[in-house]
């Protein structure tokens, strides 16, 4: 699966993939001379390393130098925002870089990534890219989730928000619509809200979330066999519920 | 990005790997923040010239430059080095570190450099004028140019100011862009005029807003109140231009109806204060950030002149560059009683830490910076109050 970011460093580079979720100070988070990472586990030698952006210390482009002349820099740099200091520690160190990729989620440690920074480009191999909506369907300060059976491909025996596969050629909130409709038979009018799209890898699939927020009115839900039972749930009440990923966030977001 | 025919062909390696790397770094940082093309600038000023901040990383990168050929096209100035190049013995620096120091500072050479290690190149070598366009590094150096001589300077880092010298052009975004040197806030200063209030102001509205572009009333400074004032608000947060009323030169040029106000008086100062202030006896006194001007050497042997140091237990450094010593014999013969006149270093780029665990200063930048880049306990006082721990 390819990606489009834009080219900060110029190369081309092919390895596994070590991730980072914060941004990231080279200096104190990375040993200049071996690689290992202070931060987390792992050594960045030769990885393809993936994290938000760069914050901390300006020298922090000096350890990127240092790292390639002891030979153990990455053999590419991706980041969700460029910002001075890893941008000029890749170009000093002539280590490729691409940033304006969509979000650090798309990868897990262990991906094997190309990165083409002459074209912006990331090839993330053996992934499987689904695009799905997930809708907060409420009334007051609660919303609908409902739990998935056991035997689910997808996060058995989570809850999770009214949620399903985007049709080809279909509008995402025509989707979110008619995921609603098929799994709870309420029938919502315009979106209340709906949120920059999500990304969640669950295994080799990663999925492109579109959330939707929509009013329920007096509506009561009618769910079909694609789950177990319902409930409705406020934001306290999904924090204790083994929830999919992101439930919380994005009711926070509508409902907060 | 928009680049001319000539530019491109120093992209595309035409002039030699080494005028390629710093074009590749400068086209980056300005795809970054948005450039539309690369501008002529007039001066450079670098930063990254202490072994204890730059490292064997720094020392590797610059003697591949080096090799490469790489030379600077416009006037270019350096920031402190890590020591005094002659006695850095007094400073309990090591040989190791003093070895590698100087080989810094003969790479910067090596490019063209001029070798005087100031962060206030702008009282002596390396004076822009109002309109020009530089590529400067040392956050309160560069806010000095922009606020107070009206030349127009980003925030560079040490390696993208140097590859802007080497080039004769920076990435024409930001700070060089008329509409972006417009004030974003009015600080309605109430202060006792002092220099050492004009550390605390600058301490308070860095505070304060972080990152904008302060435009004061009620105060009036002069050179060295400028130096402290930029130096802390750089620190405190990362302002790199202010406008005063009736002082700076671009001041008059803005409407600022509209713009929020924020107080800035005694209480704002004390809280300043206090958040510099974390100790109360200290092994070290340290003065010169930035580093002192003549007129402040003048006072400050004049103040000392007839005192005697009796706390022998204190050391002082005093720190300015080598050119403002060599032009105050007199009133260095008077501070040298007390302690070191030290040339083209400071408390916070020298490894301090290796011998200090508590450090007294007269600046607010030193006092951010001293907890953290040299893991000090730091006092911040006005140079007479500092003196009264000695004398």
């Amino acid at each position: 699966m390819i990606f489009e970011g834009r080219c900060i460093c110029r190369g081309k580079a092919k390895g596994e993939v070590i991730k980072l979720d914060e941004p990231l100070s080279f200096l104190g988070g990375v040993d200049g001379a071996t690689g290992e990472m202070r931060v987390r586990d792992g050594n960045v030698a030769g990885k393809i390393l993936v994290f938000p952006k760069g914050k901390g210390s300006t020298v922090g482009s000096f350890v990127m130098y240092d790292l390639m002349v002891h030979g153990k820099a990455p053999a590419a740099v991706i980041n969700e925002s460029a910002e001075t200091i890893v941008a000029t520690g890749a170009v000093i160190s002539s280590i490729p870089m691409v940033d304006q990729i969509p979000s650090v989620r798309l990868f897990e440690d262990g991906d094997i990534v190309t990165v083409d920074a002459d074209r912006g480009t990331v090839d993330i191999e053996g992934i499987v890219f689904k695009e799905v909506v997930s809708s907060v369907v409420s009334r007051n300060d609660k919303c609908i989730l409902e739990k998935r059976p056991d035997k689910s491909h997808s996060y058995p025996g989570h809850w999770s928000l009214v949620a399903g596969k985007i049709e080809d050629g279909e509008k995402p909130v025509d989707a979110a619509r008619r995921e609603i409709l098929e799994e709870t038979r309420i029938k919502v009018g315009e979106p209340l809200g709906q949120m920059p799209p999500l990304y969640v890898r669950e295994g080799n699939v990663l999925f492109k979330v579109y959330p939707f927020h929509f009013d329920a009115g007096d509506q009561e839900p009618v769910i079909n066999e694609e789950n177990d039972e319902y409930v409705w749930a406020s934001i306290e009440d999904a924090k204790g519920m083994k929830t999919v990923t992101d439930t919380v966030l994005v009711m926070t977001t509508f409902l907060g | 990005m928009d680049l001319t025919r000539e530019e491109q062909s120093i992209l595309d390696g035409e002039e030699g790997e080494g005028k390629q790397k710093a074009m590749e770094l400068v086209t980056a940082l300005g795809k970054i923040y948005g450039a539309d093309s690369l501008i002529d600038i007039t001066s450079a000023h670098l930063s990254g010239a202490s072994y204890k901040t730059i490292g064997d990383g720094g020392l590797k990168y610059l003697e591949d430059l080096v090799g490469g050929g790489a030379k600077v096209s416009v006037p270019s100035t350096l920031n402190p080095v890590g020591m005094d190049r002659t006695r850095w013995k007094e400073m309990h620096i090591s040989e190791e570190f003093a070895e590698k120091q100087l080989r810094i500072i003969d790479l910067y050479g090596q490019m063209g450099i001029k070798k005087t290690c100031s962060c206030t190149p702008y009282v002596g070598p390396n004076v822009p004028s109002m309109g020009d366009h530089v590529a400067w590094a040392e956050s309160s150096a560069l806010s000095f140019v922009n606020s107070y001589i009206g030349a127009r300077t980003n925030r560079e880092g040490g390696p993208g100011a140097l590859a802007a010298a080497i080039l004769g052009k920076t990435a024409n975004y930001g700070l060089h862009l008329d509409e972006k040197r417009k004030p974003t806030v009015v600080i309605d200063a109430d202060i006792d005029g002092s220099v050492f209030s004009y550390s605390l102001l600058g301490q308070a509205v860095g505070m304060a807003i972080g990152s904008g572009i302060p435009y004061f009333k009620n105060i009036s400074p002069e050179v060295e109140e400028a130096k402290a004032l930029s130096a802390a608000m750089a620190a405190s947060g990362s302002v790199a231009l202010y406008h005063v009323e009736g002082v700076t030169p671009e001041a008059g040029n803005f409407d600022i109806s509209g713009l929020e106000t924020i107080h800035i008086g005694k209480k704002e100062l004390e809280n300043a204060y206090d958040t510099l202030n974390k100790v109360d006896d200290v092994q070290l006194i340290a003065i010169g950030c930035p580093h002192l001007t003549e007129k402040e050497m003048h006072q400050i042997a004049g103040f000392l002149k007839d005192k005697e140091k009796r706390n022998k237990d204190i050391e002082i450094w005093f720190c300015t560059s080598e050119e403002i010593r060599a032009k105050c014999p007199e009133d260095v013969k008077i501070m040298e009683r007390f302690g070191p006149v030290l040339a083209d270093t400071c408390m916070v780029v020298a490894p301090i830490e290796g011998t200090f665990e508590r450090t007294a200063t007269n600046s607010a930048k030193a006092g951010n910076y001293l907890p953290t880049l040299c893991s000090q306990k730091a006092m911040c006082r006005d140079i007479a109050a500092l003196m009264e721990l000695v004398i």
